[in-house]
């Protein structure tokens, strides 16, 4: 086609250039003609239009629900009136900057340079607002609006905060709220989740956060190229929706008595209604202020919590696990009496120790031991050498391990909090993978007294109880009683008692260990300790050994009243007391103070008073409110 | 050879640099104007950057002047190999700026080799052009001419600036049109481009913009239908070929030549699509109808067509736009320059722009009549193609009628890489130009 020899000599063929100009040309020419019609013949419209552009969008934050305990008397969590005040730097001119971050330092009373730091020189050309104070009183923004024009570029916005208003050992069971993280945001953006958030973290407030979050609401205005409202006739309002109100099985009254009751030490206590699984009361010590971490300095309280050695934030009513101890003795005896392996009439002699294996095994009386006794005498003095002799020769660690499982012990109740561990039942087969060592006749008789590996939360010691108490059923325990509408009260949703285990023993085997473990308050081990007059008690003592000399973790896993006509008046009251605190045998004590409290409706200073343990009861400390 | 003697200010091709001059200066005006808030704070000290840049720039281009032109034809590939080697060291090494790896730097100075590549892709091509002037075999010209520009294009491509490497595409058609290669290669790939990017933005097209998606677009893009599609292309090609190669009729190649068309640009589009993300592809056709996105990417289009309708005849004055210095336009002393300069110094300024590009393009191609060099005239078409490009996409952009792309405004756009291409660019036309004689 185009050769190059044909235009005489000339490198480019001069027709090709031709006819990119022409390109050229019409390409200028439709550009010019486009700009024409942009400007000239639509320019008005855009002239407009370059003043009114910006829609823009107000997220209005939804009120978080608030929670009560069982009797709806105040919210022990509920919101208040709280701003955010934010700069649009780019609003400040440079002129007035030193004068207004002087004013809003008087006005917010923060230091001057902490506020200047939230706004580095980077930022001054931002049209952003940046937020630089958090959780101010509606007070200080009052006074920031009535000098308004005195603070170019300040803005606020109502943030809604969470304030505890009881703390103490009810933190472990509320919970608290911070910012979203981004790991929580990847898990929870499905959800309608956003930056900014504020979630639940630990307790009622992360469980139940989808029903206490409510919606936030929306409004649409059109703004000026400035920021400002054009018009307020074009607003639009989507209205934020408040979350649920919550109501807990919680007993407000109950948990303080079981929180004077445990004291300064190291410790838990369960109180549930084994009729419906409802928690009237779930303390753990140490506990933690959560509305110190959540407003200005937070950072440093929680750190603080963290690095306690004590960790305060552990729910050590079931989120920590330990040996039952001689709690375990009343599954052992459903066991013994449910499989007639052996005649509960059969009589073991205790001389206060035996040999077996390589070592000599002591009973926890070693002089001069419980003598001959039977299984309900052993129950009641808590003899370890029957529990021993009889586990090892009669029942074998195969059963043991069945009824273990059976009453809940090794796999987490579920309960309605987050964190809750398993504890664990120990098996020949686990053993063989974990150690390559043979399961010992040794290894079933730690079991059988609720030593060696076996671990339980003190939740399961109550729902194990629990299942004695209601022939063999165990309702699935839970905190959370009713869902109510924020705005009219009306119940939404309450939750129904769910059964978890129905056991097949006989009602009659369990009717048996029941007046066992009532032998054990009347004749046994806690008959001087709980001494209590109101109410019929049942249960049994634990002690574990951990190691340390002198030392015990301390259990007493009891109900009462002991033989009530109605259910529902039932209580079963699990207490835990540390080995790392000083050896009291408090565990007893509280309980006795405990069912004093609750069956006569007294406080813990006037149970004390009741059960004349002044002597060694020290009186409640101030509460903290 | 080496006269850098007697050359004086005569031999400049003032039509040329005085455009360039004129627009240069505008830029640095209206970058110092982007950087200006509603409060009239100067907040940014870019519009000082480039002027540092201007003036290095014109010291490059007196540089490039000065050399002699003939000896860039024997640099050209070492230029060429030096570019491709740049290239590959930013794919490892460089810094990723707006998702994109292709700067390389220490601190704060960095440099886009990308940008460079264009001047070396362009000596190197109008080298080979004019080595091969006198190949008999016309259509292997064509291929390997095309190869010197694909390279470093599939070497920005996968950086990805998609936009960058989109700039070979007119550098290699303007210098192979004016470089003798036959019609109909040329049209193959300029046909080839624009098919390809119509059916990789066919499908969200019909699903964004469109009201209702047509059953019978969709062959080119439901995955059996299409394969079924390409398959059958292939098959026809297949054939088309070989009658061609049997019965040697000239309607049997126009049929092969049609059907590798469409076959082959439904291929690449397919790939394409796998390897553009959606907000790239979104990017490219927001323009049709910016609305679907008000708040992405059809924002900056709507901000950007606000601002310059709103600039009117005379425009709002110098600093008193509201768009931009309420911070409404984007990218304003980059990709959106155009947007702010129409707005303050309305259609007037538009057109003034208009008609300095178009005076400096047409006098290059003007001197293309008179050049005794092929070298030379190709080096002056490939940048007439490179700058042309960038003024059809970067304004078009701005007014709404063009994709969004991120090509920067030669002369006026902050930015050193671009400018000094630019200028490097104008340098090799003014050098040729004042010894257009030369051979």
């Amino acid at each position: 086609m185009s050769d190059s020899t044909q235009h005489g000599g000339q490198p480019v063929d001069p027709r090709r250039a031709t006819l990119l100009l022409w390109l050229m040309g019409a390409v200028f020419s439709v550009y010019a003609l486009h700009l024409f019609d942009l400007q000239i013949r639509q320019g008005v419209e855009y002239r407009a239009k370059a003043s009114t552009i910006a829609r823009q969008t107000t997220i209005i934050p939804a009120q978080r629900g608030e929670i009560f305990d069982r009797n709806v008397s105040s919210p022990l969590v509920l919101n208040v009136d709280s701003f955010a005040i934010d700069l649009i730097p780019a609003e400040l001119p440079a002129a007035l900057r030193d004068t207004v971050f002087q004013k809003l330092a008087m006005v917010l009373d923060q230091p001057l340079d902490e506020l200047r730091s939230k706004v580095p020189p980077a930022y001054y050309h931002l049209y952003q607002a940046i937020e630089i104070a958090q959780a101010v009183d509606y007070g200080t923004v009052t006074a920031l609006a009535e000098r308004v024009d005195e603070f170019p570029g300040i803005v606020w916005r109502a943030e809604p905060k969470r304030s505890y208003a009881v703390s103490g050992s009810f933190s472990h069971i509320l919970g608290y709220v911070g910012d979203i993280t981004r790991e929580e945001l990847k898990v929870l953006y499905n959800k309608g989740y956003k930056t900014g958030d504020l979630v639940g973290k630990a307790g009622i407030e992360k469980q139940y956060d989808a029903l206490l979050r409510g919606k936030d609401g929306r409004e649409f205005s059109v703004v000026d190229v400035r920021g400002r409202a054009v018009t307020r006739s074009n607003r639009a309002v989507d209205q934020p929706v408040m979350g649920s109100n919550l109501v807990l099985s919680i007993d407000r009254r109950m948990q303080e008595l079981a929180e004077d009751a445990l004291g300064e030490r190291m410790g838990s206590v369960v109180v549930l209604k084994p009729a419906t699984g409802e928690v009237l009361a779930l303390v753990s010590y140490p506990s933690y202020d959560p509305n110190l971490f959540i407003g200005a300095g937070g950072n440093n309280a929680y750190a603080a919590l963290l690095n306690d050695e004590r960790n305060p934030l552990i729910n050590r009513a079931i989120q920590s696990s330990y040996p039952p101890a001689s709690t375990f003795k009343a599954v052992m005896t459903t066991a013994i009496l449910e499989e007639e392996s052996v005649s509960p009439d059969k009589e073991v002699l205790c001389e206060g120790q035996i040999s077996y294996g390589e070592r000599v095994w002591r009973c926890w009386n070693t002089h001069p031991g419980h003598g001959k006794v039977d299984l309900e005498e052993a129950l009641e003095q808590s003899c370890d050498i029957y529990f021993w002799v009889v586990g090892r020769d009669n029942l074998g660690i195969e059963r043991i391990v069945s009824y273990a499982t059976e009453f809940g012990f090794g796999i987490a109740s579920g309960i309605d909090l987050p964190g809750e561990v398993d504890g664990f039942v120990p098996t020949p087969q686990w053993k063989e993978r974990r150690f390559h060592e043979k399961w010992l006749a040794g290894d079933t008789m730690n079991v059988a007294i609720g030593q060696g590996f076996t671990l339980s939360t003190p939740l399961q010691v109550a729902n194990a109880y629990a299942m004695i108490v209601n022939d063999g059923v165990v309702y699935r325990p839970h905190v959370l009683k009713e869902v109510r509408d924020a705005s009219t009260g009306a119940v939404v949703s309450k939750v129904d008692p769910e059964p978890i285990i129905r056991s097949r023993t006989d009602p009659a085997v369990f009717a048996e260990v029941r007046s066992a473990l009532r032998g054990v308050i009347t004749e046994g081990t806690a008959r001087y300790a709980i001494n209590t007059r109101a109410v019929e008690v049942a249960g049994k003592t634990g002690t574990a050994e951990v190691g340390l000399p002198d030392r015990w973790h301390s259990w007493l896993a009891s109900w009462a009243p002991y033989d009530a006509e109605d259910p529902e008046d039932v209580i079963v009251v699990v207490v835990m007391v540390e080995a790392s605190n000083p050896w009291e045998w408090w565990a007893t004590y509280a309980t006795n103070i405990i069912h004093q409290g609750w069956f006569s409706g007294q406080t813990y200073d006037e149970a004390v008073a009741a059960l004349g343990m002044g002597w060694i009861a020290k009186p409640s400390a101030s509460r903290m409110e | 050879m080496m006269a850098i003697s007697g050359r004086s200010f005569s031999d400049i091709d003032w039509w040329i640099l005085a455009p360039a001059i004129f627009l240069m200066g505008a830029g640095v005006l209206f970058i110092y104007s982007s950087g200006v808030t509603s409060e009239g704070l100067v907040v940014s000290n870019e519009w000082i950057k480039q002027l540092v840049w201007v003036a290095s720039g014109l010291v490059l281009l007196v540089a490039v002047i000065v050399v002699d032109w003939k000896r860039w034809r024997d640099w050209a590939p070492w230029f060429y190999g030096a570019a491709l080697v740049a290239l590959v060291y930013t794919k490892l090494f460089g810094r990723v700026v707006n998702g994109a790896r292709s700067w390389i730097g220490v601190g704060d100075v960095g440099v886009q080799p990308s940008e460079f590549t264009k001047i070396a892709a362009i000596l190197m091509l109008a080298k080979y052009l004019a080595d091969s002037r006198h190949d008999p075999n016309r259509f292997g010209r064509f291929l390997k001419a095309f190869a010197i520009a694909a390279i470093p294009m599939a070497f920005i491509l996968i950086q990805p600036d998609f936009g960058t490497s989109l700039v070979f595409l007119p550098i290699f058609l303007v210098m192979a049109w004016i470089g003798g290669i036959e019609t109909r290669y040329v049209a193959f790939v300029g046909l080839l481009a624009v098919l390809t990017l119509g059916f990789a933005v066919l499908p969200l097209y019909e699903t964004v913009i469109a009201d209702a998606p047509s059953v019978w677009l969709s062959v080119f893009y439901e995955p059996p239908r299409s394969w079924l599609l390409i398959g059958g292309l292939a098959g026809v090609f297949a054939l088309a070929t070989l009658g061609f190669l049997l019965g040697r009729k000239r309607y049997y190649y126009w049929i092969a030549y049609s059907s590798l068309l469409l076959g082959a640009s439904l291929l690449v589009a397919l790939v394409g699509r796998m390897v553009l993300k959606e907000y790239q592809v979104m990017r490219l056709i927001v323009f049709l109808d910016p609305s679907v996105d008000p708040r992405g990417s059809g924002w900056n289009i709507l901000q950007s067509i606000t601002a310059i309708g709103s600039g009117g005849f005379g425009g709002r004055g110098f600093l008193q736009g509201t768009q931009s210095h309420y911070r409404y336009l984007p990218q304003q002393s980059t990709d959106f320059i155009f947007s702010i300069l129409s707005e303050e110094w309305g259609l007037m300024g538009g057109v003034l722009v208009f008609s300095l590009f178009f005076i400096l393009l047409a006098r290059s191609v003007l001197l293309l009549r008179n050049l005794k060099s092929a070298f030379a005239s190709y080096v002056v078409a490939g940048v007439v193609g490179m700058v042309f490009f960038h003024f059809i996409i970067n304004v078009g952009m701005a007014m709404g009628i063009m994709p969004i792309t991120g090509i920067p405004l030669f002369f006026l756009s902050y930015g050193g890489s671009s400018l000094w291409t630019a200028l490097v660019g104008i340098g090799l036309t003014l050098a040729v130009s004042a010894r257009r004689f030369d051979l």
